[in-house]
């Protein structure tokens, strides 16, 4: 009863501002965390309706209006990874106040108000700031309130043993139990690194009856059995990053269930994460230490069968001007655009655009295939030469054009095997009159003669050399190639 | 008799419902079917012979679409011309090429063989850095009359310049060669030119950038955000103004004579949050009265609004209004085919939030022929400014001063994000008269403040018919008053 008075007698305080904190949400704030706070364009935008966030302490919420919020934030269970532009020098101390009890007081959210002089005090403290604010940061000066355990009664149990799968964890016998009081599942806890499985068991609430959302990731693998059912399931040895992530679903009356939660790691890293969703919970609930992957869709790029793709956009491992090829038959070219060389070959699948393609796409993205190589990391050709682009034959090979004064030099890729066998072959040609032209083909490998045309090439690949002279010199191996006789190079894995 | 009230003030209602003015009185807004399945994020419109249209995406692909002019949008057709490309904010189509603005280079691309895809993509210039970073943004012109491109280049994040010429707008010659001209950017979010051929662009509210705002682009020119100023050494340039924080405009660019100030400031939250492309009216009457007025969109707001620009004392200045609004998506691109009158608009709201709720959209916007009564135009005068309008107003109301108020503004020119509006000002109608044929009025105002935003709110003005104005806002910039 109490509870459900206080937004009503926060409602009627704010209405005494002189500032209308609602109609300045609307202008200033609403297109991104929605009119209704729960993150506009169906939740793509932080929901501030009954979030942690801008609750309890003042300061957290203050403070990030102040300065801004950069980099990924997590809230009800998802990973953000936006910029909240600073307000401090745009919007005044009484409107600031205004807008934040507003926000603190709506949509389920019960706490005090804002005053300006509160405003003025975070400012003068942190007056000294001139960059936004990342998300551990703040939570280390203003830590979220402690949520009631997501899990009561919560028990660990560890298990020793070599597993690349779940056993049957009712026919073993625990080393350790342990009572975990915070109500959430974590490896943290666990005695051992590797070669350990761990069973959870305690109850979770269901706030009202209904359809239930469970969503678990792993390294290695999980189960999750909730109400004597099993609604989840990661299996075999890989990553936690979301490509494994999987969700269950499972109806539930309102009030208590049993859960319970197995897991196993082999070897290397290892973390579990589960959350889950349903009526009565703003969007997800955490129910491990570590959150769960965003759901981030895997946007693999493919090319098809008789057709080369490309993914223009930031590549790990080789220059923002970097344009990748991904060929029929799982191999891979990215060309750099500054350094005028084909720098990194891999094999198996392209490009994962899930990077790049949600929210606002930072960061380099890594190759997602395997036995990558790396050729070279510096400029190919002399100073002067300049990228002008390059031309695709009818399945989407390219020809890479370097302008060189009046010279070209035209650098074409073609696959030459797949699958088991996979190989690219390059095509160097030099047009126009002039003297010879030297190109790096690659560095920090190296460079083995085997037969007549034939090198090893690092650990990776073989490469098979036609017309082609290599100098080799600081580590560094180039290749001189005279106008009108062109080279061809196969790269092969081995 | 107990029927008598109710009824009488249900014939109140119905009569202001007539009266009021609605968007599809004028304007029809209609969404382009897109092709199915795909992302359509949109970046670019470039119009192409044939009423073909060419759109590319963020995620770099490039479709023509036929039929975008057509009745029955239902019989859109779309082609996939190329892929792969880097993000691409501004197209254009001339001689056989399509020319876009990349990420990381201009370039121009073509189908030699006649397969109906893209093979030849030449890189016609790539003299400007980038380092990864998803803010560092090249947004592209339309050729000038020399057939340069002009590029601006956002910062490195919001508040740094990590590559080459971030902060700065350059051009690119037909021969490909770079050509550095103003410096001061911050966040471009559109370029383009008016009907005289000078350039424009929108820049958003931020480090510098005391609200979002039309720039004008005039060669050699600083545009109040320092951030970039350093590339000037990369081609022996004199050093941009280093303004004094926590200053204002006014004062600065009476220090520094190339620092030109923003035509039309788009007060933050009034007006929009994130202005976009820009395209300007021809004046051939096709897409209604508003000749040599600029249409630019709006992301946050899903919006596009319309700016009467003039020239005073040499410096580009003026009004902006609202205009059209109701967009699907947060608008980026807008392009205006001047002989069919039809205003093709893209958008995407992935990254940033707009009021559409849809993650992409492509628009179409053609006028009905009947025009709104608005404020066609506002000019600035020595003692006042003086409002044109698109039908005879009411003597009764647009003569009287109190038909009208004014408040004017300004921002702090500061390193930190955005600007409250600070030095407020009311200035005072004292006077306003109507002239004989009733689509102008003069009104005489005390207390003009140069260098400050000037909100003129017309909400008693009726037209000579009874109506009420669509729009009754105007924001005018006054960076001179006419001598």
């Amino acid at each position: 009863m109490m509870l459900r008075s206080l937004p009503i007698l926060l409602a009627l305080t704010s209405a005494g501002l002189a500032q209308d904190g609602g109609q300045l949400y609307t202008t200033y704030c609403s297109a991104c965390h929605g009119a209704d706070g729960k993150g506009a364009t169906g939740g793509q935008f932080p929901p501030l309706a009954e979030s942690p966030w801008v609750q309890g302490d003042p300061d957290r919420a203050i403070k990030i209006v102040l300065h801004g919020l950069n980099g990924p934030v997590e809230v009800a269970g998802r990973t953000y990874n936006l910029e909240m532009p600073p307000q401090g020098a745009a919007i005044a101390d009484d409107q600031l106040a205004a807008i934040l009890t507003y926000v603190r007081a709506s949509w389920n959210n019960a706490s005090p108000a804002v005053t300006p002089a509160m405003i003025k005090a975070a400012r003068e403290a942190t007056a000294g700031r001139d960059k936004p604010w990342t998300a551990p940061e703040i939570l280390k000066l203003h830590p979220l309130p402690a949520a009631a355990p997501p899990i009561a009664n919560l028990i660990s149990r560890i298990y020793p043993g070599e597993w690349q799968d779940l056993p049957d964890f009712s026919k073993l016998k625990p080393i350790n139990v342990e009572e975990e009081h915070d109500g959430l599942i974590s490896v943290s806890h666990a005695d051992r690194k590797e070669l350990v499985g761990l069973v959870w068991e305690g109850q979770i609430t269901a706030p009202k009856a209904g359809k239930f959302t469970f969503r678990l990731d792993a390294d290695d693998c999980a189960r999750v059995i909730v109400a004597g059912k099993k609604v989840a399931e990661v299996r075999g040895i890989g990553p936690l990053n979301g490509s494994r992530a999987k969700q269950g679903q499972i109806q539930l009356s309102a009030g208590s269930h049993p859960i319970r939660i197995e897991y196993v790691e082999f070897r290397g890293q290892e973390a579990i994460a589960l959350a889950m969703k349903g009526p009565g919970i703003p969007g997800w609930r955490n129910l491990s230490d570590s959150p769960v992957p965003a759901e981030k869709p895997s946007l693999m790029i493919r090319p098809t069968p008789d057709r080369a793709v490309i993914y223009r956009n930031f590549i790990a491992g080789t220059t923002a001007r970097a344009i990748g090829f991904g060929f029929p038959g799982g191999v891979n070219l990215a060309y750099s655009a500054d350094n005028l060389a084909p720098e990194l070959l891999w094999t198996g699948d392209f490009m994962d655009g899930g990077r790049h393609w949600v929210d606002r796409g930072q960061g380099n993205q890594p190759p997602a295939g395997e036995r990558q190589v790396k050729l070279s990391g510096a400029r190919a050709l002399a100073e002067g030469a300049r990228f002008r682009g390059y031309k695709l034959d009818p399945a989407g090979n390219p020809t890479f054009s370097v302008q060189l004064g009046e010279q070209f030099l035209l650098d074409a890729w073609k696959p030459a095997g797949s699958g088991a066998t996979p190989a690219l072959t390059r095509t160097l040609t030099v047009n126009g009159q002039g003297s010879p032209v030297e190109l790096l083909v690659c560095e920090k490998l190296a460079l083995k003669k085997t037969g007549d045309q034939d090198y090893e090439l690092g650990d990776e690949l073989r490469l098979q050399a036609e017309n082609a002279a290599f100098e080799t010199r600081d580590g560094k191996t180039y290749l001189k190639l005279s106008p009108g006789k062109p080279a061809t190079l196969t790269y092969r894995w081995k | 008799m107990r029927h008598l009230l109710p009824s009488s003030l249900l014939c109140g209602l119905i009569l202001s419902a007539a009266q009021a003015q609605q968007q599809s009185d004028f304007y029809t807004r209609e969404e382009i079917p897109l092709p199915k399945g795909e992302i359509m994020e949109l970046g670019s419109i470039a119009l192409m012979p044939d009423k073909k249209i060419a759109v590319t995406s963020r995620r770099g692909d490039l479709w023509i679409c036929s039929g975008a002019y057509g009745d029955d949008l239902s019989k859109v057709t779309w082609q996939k011309f190329a892929e792969g490309l880097h993000e691409p904010f501004g197209m254009f189509w001339k001689d056989g090429w399509l020319y876009l603005t990349q990420r990381p280079e201009h370039s121009r691309l073509k189908d030699s063989d006649g397969d109906g895809r893209a093979d030849l993509f030449e890189t016609v210039n790539s003299g400007w850095g980038i380092n990864g970073d998803y803010h560092e943004y090249a947004f592209g012109s339309e050729p000038d009359k020399n057939g340069d491109v002009w590029i601006v280049l956002c910062l490195t994040g919001s508040g740094g310049a990590a590559s080459d010429w971030r902060g700065w707008c350059v051009r690119v010659t037909p021969k490909g060669e770079m050509i550095p001209t103003c410096s001061g950017i911050r966040s471009p979010g559109g370029i383009g030119a008016n009907h005289a051929g000078d350039m424009f662009y929108t820049d958003n509210q931020g480090l510098w950038n005391g609200s979002s705002s039309l720039k004008w682009l005039k060669p050699g020119s600083f545009q109040g955000n320092p951030t970039g100023n350093k590339y000037h050494k990369l081609a022996n340039l004199p050093a941009p103004p280093q303004p004094a924080d926590k200053s204002r405009i006014e004062t600065e660019r009476a220090r520094f004579p190339e620092f030109v100030p923003p035509a039309v400031v788009f007060p933050h939250g009034k007006v929009g949050q994130s202005p976009t492309g820009i395209a300007y009216d021809s004046g051939n009457g096709k897409f209604g009265p508003w000749t040599h007025q600029l249409y630019v969109g709006e992301q946050t707001h899903s919006q596009v609004q319309r700016v009467a620009l003039e020239k005073v004392n040499g410096l580009y200045q003026g009004a902006v209004f609202h205009f059209l609004e109701g967009f699907e998506a947060g608008l980026v691109p807008v392009r205006l085919d001047h002989e069919a009158g039809i205003l093709f608009a893209g958008g995407t709201n992935r990254g940033w939030a707009s009021r559409g709720t849809k993650p992409f959209t492509f628009e179409r916007v053609r006028w009905t022929g009947k025009t709104p009564f608005e404020i066609h135009t506002m000019s600035a005068l020595k003692d006042g400014f003086e409002l044109t309008f698109t039908e005879p107003v009411d003597p009764a109301t647009a003569g009287k001063p109190e038909s009208y108020s004014m408040a004017a503004w300004t921002y702090i020119l500061q390193s930190g994000y955005g600007s409250p509006e600070v030095d407020p000002a009311t200035p005072k109608i004292t006077a306003a008269s109507v002239s004989p044929d009733g689509k102008k009025v003069r009104l005489t105002v005390d207390g003009l403040v140069k260098g400050h935003v000037h909100h003129l709110a017309a909400k008693g003005v009726t037209s000579k018919a009874g109506g009420k104005l669509w729009h009754p806002d105007a924001w005018y910039t006054l960076n001179e008053i006419p001598r």
